[in-house]
């Protein structure tokens, strides 16, 4: 089973080029934490509520990027919210969260990494999708969730919430469709509290981002 | 972990209480027992919440696997007798949107069995 970093990635690749969509402002960063909560959260490591994130049991997962995160809250001599622990991973580990969770991915035979060059100087790498069954099934899962009213499975839950976070929405659905499954979205963006706070901690970077862009100096 | 917990059937509904926390350390064994119950043919459950004291997101995703295992398999799970904190965790994370709540086990009773 891929992680949620893993799946959330895979998502937000361009199926053509195996380029990054464009997502919402830093929303990939806090993202990609929240994914790994999730995972931590989902394999019994760690639990929450509105007040505190604690761990459960710190056996390693096998995973390195689960097992470095769950180490450093472990370690951690304070007790943290949620978001708080969001904000730090976010700060401290999600480039290797991107670059562990792709190679993971290019190893499982799902993507490529290929290196190119533009304008002679510059490097870029792009990640085109070899084998497409694991996108497709997440696409459907997602796709499954929103356009019914079956009570969904927590983990379906969970992806929702982080789509939805990176507004990668409108990449999936058609704008008819997107119109149709709001009201589901809005009812499960809040049913994961990991979820909720990974969509909170996004959607508080944007704001702050636009005050800052209101209140700028305008010469 | 096991976790405290009281079995009844009333009428068509198998009533499950648990007792103190519901959090991540005994969320498994909830989800495990209802599973049980539904996995015998009971598929109609009442989840009484009168003596839940706390609920973390593990134990909100133990309570909706639960109740989604319930509605694949024909039947459904409610919830009965909320106190106020656990009220609000469960509304705060809309789950009282998708699950039905009564708000004593009495009144549960007459509404789905």
């Amino acid at each position: 089973m891929l992680t949620f970093a893993e799946e959330i990635l895979l998502l937000m690749l361009d199926d053509e080029d195996g380029t990054f969509l464009p997502t919402r402002t830093s929303a990939v960063e806090y993202v990609l934490a929240g994914a790994v909560l999730l995972d931590l959260a989902f394999a019994s490591r760690i639990d929450t509520d509105e007040r505190q994130l604690l761990v459960l049991d710190q056996t390693p997962t096998g995973d390195p990027i689960l097992d470095r995160v769950l180490t450093r809250i472990s370690n951690s001599s304070s007790t943290r919210d949620t978001r708080a622990w969001i904000e730090k991973i976010t700060s401290e580990d999600t480039d290797e969260i991107r670059s562990m969770a792709l190679d993971s991915l290019v190893k499982r035979g799902v993507l490529e990494a290929r290196d190119e060059k533009f304008l002679w100087v510059f490097r870029s790498r792009r990640y085109p999708i070899v084998d497409g069954r694991a996108e497709r099934e997440a696409k459907l899962r997602v796709t499954g969730v929103l356009l019914s009213d079956d009570i969904p499975d927590p983990r379906d839950v969970a992806m929702i919430c982080l789509v939805d976070a990176c507004g990668i929405l409108p990449d999936i659905f058609s704008e008819r469709e997107i119109e149709r499954a709001t009201p589901r979205i809005e009812q499960l963006r809040k049913m994961d509290l990991i979820g909720q706070e990974v969509g909170g901690a996004v959607a508080e970077i944007e704001r702050s981002i636009m005050m800052a862009a209101v209140h700028a100096p305008h010469y | 972990m096991p976790m405290e917990m009281e079995e009844d059937k009333i009428a068509s509904l198998s009533v499950v209480s648990p007792i103190g926390r519901v959090d991540g350390l005994v969320a498994p064994d909830l989800e495990k027992r209802i599973s049980r119950i539904v996995e015998s043919g009971d598929t109609r459950v009442l989840l009484d919440c009168g003596r839940m004291s706390y609920i973390s997101s593990a134990g909100l995703r133990a309570v909706l696997a639960s109740a989604r295992q319930c509605q694949q398999a024909g039947g459904k799970l409610a919830l009965c007798a909320l106190q106020p904190a656990c009220k609000t965790v469960f509304e705060v994370s809309g789950f009282l949107s998708i699950i039905d709540h009564h708000d004593t086990r009495d009144a549960a009773v007459a509404a789905e069995s």
